[in-house]
Formats: C-alpha cells, structure tokens, sequence
C-alpha cells in the first residue's frame, strides 16, 4: 500500500471479491421464495400434412402443426434476481417400431417464448412504441405479479414437427408439455423440477391429453366432406 | 530542470505514504468496500430492485477508490525520522567489525 499503484490494485482485488460474495448471496436469496407454477394444456388442432416444413427442405416430407391452448401461472418464478423467463412447449411421443427404435422417445419443441422481467425490459426485442407500453404495464415495480401469466387460444405453433424418416401420420401416444427455464442476473439457470424441492415445488399438470396424429390431410378429402 | 519537472510528476503519481498510512489505507478498504457490499444487498434486498443494488455498489466502490488511492494528507502525518547520515557520530572508530573471530580494523 506504498504508493498509488499498490492501493489501487489492492482496492480492486478486495472489490471483486466483495462483488462475487454479494451475487453469490444474491443467487441464494432465491431458494427463500416459494415457487408455485401451474398451467393447463391441451390441443385445438392437429393437422399432418406432406410438403416441405422449412425453405431449405429439399423433398416433401410429413410435417405437424399442432394449435394448442395454454392457461399458465408462472408469476411466482419471478424475484428481483430474475432477468427473464423462457417458457417452451414441446410434443412428446416414443418409436417402437423395431427393437433399434424401442425406448426411444422423441421430443420436439412447438412453441417458445421469452418473458422479461421489469429489469430487462430494455433487452427485449420489442420497438420502443412497445417497449414503452410494457414498461408502463409493470407500473415502476421492479416485480411485477401479472409477468407469467399465460393465456393463450388456439395458438399457433412457432416450429413444426418432423420426422427424420419423412413419416409422421398416424403416430400414437403422443403428448404435449409445458416446460419453463428461469435465467437470473446471478446465479444458476434452473429449470422445470420432476419432484419439490423445499420452497420450490414441481409445476402442477403442464402436460396435455394423450393424443394421436392424425394421417396426411388431402385436400380432395377436405372438398369431398363439403365443408 | 526537467530532472526535477519529472521528479515532480514522478512523486505525485507514486503517491507514497508512511506505515501508519499505509495501515490505516488497509483498514479504511476493507471496512468501506465490506459496507458498501453489505448495504447494497440489503437495500437492493429491502426494495426488491437489483439495478439499485448494483448501482449502490458500483458508486460506493468508487468512492472507495476516490478515498484510498490518491495519497491524502492524512495518510502522512507519521513520517518516518530518518538517522542523519553517517550514523549518530561522524567518527566509527569504536566500531569494531569482527570477522571469523579476527578483529580488522574499522
């Protein structure tokens, strides 16, 4: 600490240790909220069609749209130290078809959406007519109860589903879930938990009916039906 | 005249200052930067607001740094006394220098 240089260095060695003991207590503060997500869904809609899903597919294959409905109360998952929450909702269903494919269990993503909290508002990817409307909506609080609460209809998914073998029509057994990833400014990211762990329980329901795909929708039966 | 330009400079930037000094640096850093930690989690904490939390902690660090690194004068007020050179009387004669258990002269 004998001159200038040595004081400075020493101030900012015990700053950045100061700061690490600080956000590790933040990231702590966190397991002392309850956390108590629930959500209800179920499909509207399901269609298989056969053409090409994305711009790069380069021949016709069997794709899903799958429109669901989504009532989800995500609002406890949001402290002071969460930046935002991404919320995604994926189809499930498992291929036995042969002993190679048997345990197989194969999981694509429909939907997905990222929630800001109040402090990361500014990040989201939204114009400033909008921006300023959202800020508005939390009204000044930094938590905001009403960021988690979803209700979708009939929405429309964001990805189709396909198949490496080009074949998805008439597919069993397959279900829809709603998972949540909770990204802090310090801390772990954690996800949607299997079993309740002290204050944080495991979301309620969030998984759809079983339901099954149905085969390849031709457009000569949509004319003949008359509708 | 130069030389004592740079000389000049040279003692500003260095900044040195005495043991006292130098303790009473060490002390102030570590209780104002472990407040500083302290009241930013707390308020941040209170208000349910981590902006607040880290602007408390980034502007109590500074001020830490404003007070600390510049060598203030209350950082000298124990210079060190220095003996006058040549020890405390010009003659060394009754120093004996004792090598290997042979005295050589001084």
């Amino acid at each position: 600490m004998y001159n200038s240089l040595t004081r400075l260095q020493n101030v900012f060695g015990f700053f950045t240790t100061v700061a690490f003991v600080v956000a590790a207590i933040i990231a702590a503060s966190d397991f002392a909220v309850p956390r108590t997500p629930s959500a209800s869904l179920r499909t509207t809609n399901v269609q298989v069609v056969k053409g090409r899903p994305h711009y790069y597919s380069s021949k016709k294959e069997e794709y899903a749209i799958i429109r669901f409905s989504l009532d989800a109360d995500l609002s406890s998952l949001f402290t002071w130290n969460t930046k935002q929450l991404f919320v995604y909702v994926t189809a499930e269903w498992s291929t036995a078809d042969s002993i190679a494919t048997q345990n197989q269990t194969n999981k694509a993503v429909i939907w997905d959406a990222i929630i800001t909290s109040p402090s990361s508002d500014h990040l989201a990817r939204i114009g400033p007519a909008t921006l300023k409307k959202l800020r508005k909506s939390a009204a000044g609080k930094s938590v905001d109860p009403n960021r988690g609460k979803l209700s979708l209809k009939n929405q429309r998914p964001k990805y189709q589903i396909t198949h490496p073998s080009g074949k998805l029509a008439n597919t069993d057994d397959v279900t829809l879930r709603v998972h949540y990833n909770v990204q802090p400014w310090v801390g772990a990211l954690t996800w949607n938990q299997d079993t309740t762990f002290a204050l944080w329980q495991k979301m309620s329901q969030g998984v759809s009916k079983v339901f099954a795909l149905p085969a390849v929708k031709k457009k000569d039966e949509a004319k003949a039906k008359g509708r | 005249m130069a030389d004592q330009l740079l000389e000049q400079a040279r003692e500003v930037v260095d900044g040195q200052i005495d043991f006292h000094g130098q303790r009473l640096a060490e002390l102030l850093a570590t209780v104002l930067l472990s407040v500083v930690g302290a009241v930013s989690f707390l308020v941040g904490y209170a208000l349910q607001d981590i902006e607040l939390a880290l602007k408390i902690g980034l502007g109590g660090t500074a001020l830490t740094f404003l007070a600390i690194v510049p060598p203030w004068p209350f950082y000298n007020q124990h210079p060190v006394q220095w003996l006058p050179v040549g020890g405390p009387s010009i003659s060394s004669s009754h120093q004996d220098i004792i090598v290997d258990e042979k005295m050589l002269a001084a």
